[in-house]
């Protein structure tokens, strides 16, 4: 997964989690508000419903039904005599039920007959104590509000039925409405968290790509700083940031680069002296017969050292020049068979090729190729001396596979893993070679895609491991590869250039 | 063999070291230490062939090199510092026919400048061949596009003799390398591209999009039938 997966999914939770919690807090505090609206418009409603009726009821126990001279302890035909509950009914009361100590009760309406069943024994009890009490129960569906009182002492029991249906469907009516603002209110609340969420997180997310896109390489990466907030003074941070680090590698690599120059210079220099050196001591050692046996071991190391300086020359140009370029790699058809025999005639005559001739051609860098073998070639000379070298080549699973053996010293298990270091000699290799070789063989490989290793061998000596990818390279069936016959029919079988 | 070499090279130790040489091999040698000495010499000494360094007082080696390319197909052996950047690509491209590396050793440069020499003074047997709207009159090294003649360095003069004897047939940038050059398998293969390119230039009714000497991607070149 990139990184700027991650931090998509990062961005993605924070941003759920905060929608989340604003819905929360929007559905609670939305929820708080409506049912406290509501127990409060309830109380109030019912209040007002209670008090007009038990206020009616006082008024009609203590005032109609003593006028009246409702004896205590009356019965049924007492009450019904004294025609109270017409009176009762008339100033507003919905229904009565009547209990009396004895006998059966009174019902204004067929409806209210069976009203004792109804009633809890709450409040009989309260009414059992003489004092007015109220419930609301159904009758026939019907919400109603039921006052009881007691005429002293001892009865007969009062019931007054008022109808609650106005104000109970008030209060369901106030009950879908606050629900439905409710919801409202939590679906607005979603959408202002999304909105939120999304204002105060892009510049997070921006940051972020910001950030990945730094990490991959550009440093000229910048972020707007558009607000004087938080998310400003970070973008503001990650600005200077950037400036900082862009700055650092610039001048590292402004002096990464006048180095290599440096070296690049120093080296091209050196060539001109040496180009002559090299020639001066060739044509000494054409002439060593005619000087005295001591000049003659003096020019013998003269000529010696003019070619290892020669040798170091042409390594830290080639180190230069490998540091200085990151080209790609210049793919052209190699025959390997040919390549190799033309590599080992060139730099190792003796060493031998065991090759695989149905190999042919493969496309790969052959400038590079030919600096590996050629490298791992001197060194098994330079370091091998006299021993038997071999190269073997194979190509395997898109893989191009050569390994160059010596039989010689081999180094010390634990100077293995330098041998490919710069000037990296070991100590029976003081003498020999740049120490520059193998290091410029293992870029040369990873310049063209590869990697080169190196173990020891068996019984002894070392083994160079080159393993490159590389694609098949189709001949056509018409490519000229057979030799020919030239001028004045004489035939060039293996025209090569005799340096 | 006594051809004659103007041999230009502006450090003293290796315009001498290498003078000898050059005699010991058996050359007559011509010497200038600068840009303009090298062209008054050219002109005076009317060589066989030029060794030229690139880096030279008062003009350098590439401007030379157009100067002479301009009046004359003599073949140029050019001298760089540098193998690697454009100096090769860029003396090629200015007219010069191959070239030797800085430290070189005589044997490598007598080599280069033997086998450029032989391509001048090849005798070829009559024959006259025929490419498209290209005439080869192969003893007389003489190439002529739509009867105007066009005039070729004896290395481009073989180039296009090796692809036009055979056309049709791919020929890799090693075998052309061998043939046309006398290298062994290892040589830079930019000298076939480079010189191609200048014989396109030279031949090809439209060198952009070349009928002649095409292009096979991957392997070679070939001459269009």
């Amino acid at each position: 997964m990139s990184a700027t997966g991650r931090a998509a999914d990062v961005f993605g939770s924070f941003r759920a989690r905060l929608i989340a919690t604003v819905i929360t807090l929007v559905a609670v505090t939305a929820g708080l508000v409506a049912i406290s609206s509501y127990v409060l418009v309830r109380n109030s409603l019912r209040g007002q419903l209670v008090d007009d009726a038990v206020a009616r009821a006082e008024f009609n126990l203590t005032v109609l039904a003593s006028a009246e001279q409702l004896p205590q302890d009356a019965d049924r035909a007492a009450f019904e005599a004294s025609r109270l509950a017409d009176r009762f009914l008339l100033r507003g009361t919905g229904g009565i039920y009547v209990e009396f100590p004895d006998g059966e009760p009174f019902s204004s309406s067929p409806r209210l007959r069976g009203a004792g069943d109804l009633l809890s024994t709450e409040l009989r009890d309260i009414v059992a104590g003489s004092s007015y009490g109220y419930e609301f129960l159904a009758v026939d569906d019907e919400p109603n509000l039921v006052v009881a009182g007691r005429r002293p002492p001892a009865g007969p029991d009062f019931y007054f039925f008022d109808s609650a249906a106005d104000v109970e469907s008030a209060l369901d009516q106030l009950a879908r409405v606050l629900a439905i603002a409710g919801a409202g209110i939590v679906v607005l609340g979603a959408l202002g968290a999304g909105l939120i969420a999304r204002r105060v997180l892009r510049p997070v997310a921006v940051a972020g790509e910001a950030a990945g896109v730094m990490a991959a390489g550009d440093l000229s990466v910048r972020l707007p700083a558009e607000t004087n907030d938080e998310l400003g003074r970070l973008a503001i941070a990650f600005n200077q940031m950037a400036a900082s680090l862009q700055q650092q590698v610039d001048a590292l690599v402004e002096a990464r680069e006048r180095e290599q120059r440096f070296v690049a210079d120093v080296s091209h220099e050196l060539r001109t002296p040496l180009t002559a050196l090299v020639n001066e001591a060739a044509r000494l050692r054409g002439r060593f017969d005619e000087l005295p046996d001591t000049d003659r071991r003096v020019g013998e190391m003269l000529v010696a050292d003019v070619g290892r300086l020669s040798d170091l020359v042409e390594d830290l140009l080639e180190v230069s020049r490998l540091d200085s370029s990151s080209g790609a790699p210049d793919l052209l058809p190699v025959d390997v068979a040919r390549f190799l025999e033309a590599v080992i005639a060139d730099r190792h005559p003796d060493a031998t090729l065991h090759i695989d001739h149905a190999i042919g051609s493969v496309a790969t860098d052959r400038r590079s190729l030919e600096r590996v073998v050629g490298n791992l070639l001197d060194n098994a000379r330079t370091h091998a001396p006299g021993s038997p070298v071999v190269v073997t080549a194979a190509v395997a699973g898109g893989e191009l596979q050569i390994a160059v053996a010596d039989q010689g010293p081999g180094v010390p298990v634990e100077a293995l893993p330098r041998i490919f270091d710069r000037f990296y000699k070991t100590d029976s290799a003081r003498q020999g070679g740049s120490g520059l070789g193998l290091a410029i063989a293992r870029e040369h490989a990873r310049r063209a895609g590869g990697e080169l290793t190196a173990r020891l061998g068996t019984p002894a000596g070392l083994v160079f491991e080159l393993r490159l990818p590389v694609t098949e390279s189709l001949h056509s069936g018409d490519v000229a590869e057979n030799r020919r016959v030239h001028d004045g029919g004489e035939e060039t079988s293996h025209p090569r250039s005799t340096p | 063999m006594d051809a004659t070499i103007l041999l230009v090279e502006d450090d003293r130790s290796i315009r001498e070291i290498t003078k000898l040489g050059l005699q010991d091999a058996g050359f007559r040698v011509e010497t200038a230490a600068d840009g303009e000495e090298a062209l008054t010499r050219f002109r005076h000494d009317q060589p066989d062939l030029v060794v030229l360094d690139i880096m030279l007082p008062k003009r350098d080696g590439l401007e030379v090199c157009r100067a002479i390319r301009a009046a004359s197909s003599v073949p140029v052996v050019m001298l760089t510092a540098r193998s690697d950047a454009i100096d090769v690509v860029v003396g090629l491209e200015s007219g010069a026919d191959d070239y030797v590396t800085k430290p070189f050793e005589m044997p490598v440069l007598v080599a280069r400048i033997r086998a450029a020499l032989r391509r001048a003074q090849l005798t070829d047997p009559a024959e006259t061949i025929t490419l498209g709207s290209l005439r080869i009159d192969v003893p007389g090294h003489r190439v002529t596009v739509e009867d105007e003649e066009v005039g070729l360095t004896p290395t481009e003069f073989r180039l296009l003799l090796e692809l036009a004897r055979r056309p049709g047939q791919v020929f890799t940038r090693e075998l052309l390398l061998e043939q046309v050059w006398g290298y062994s398998y290892l040589g830079d293969s930019r000298l076939v591209d480079v010189a191609i390119q200048r014989l396109r230039a030279k031949v090809e009714p439209a060198p952009d999009s070349p009928a002649l000497i095409e292009t096979v991607r991957g392997v070679g070149y070939r001459a269009g039938r």
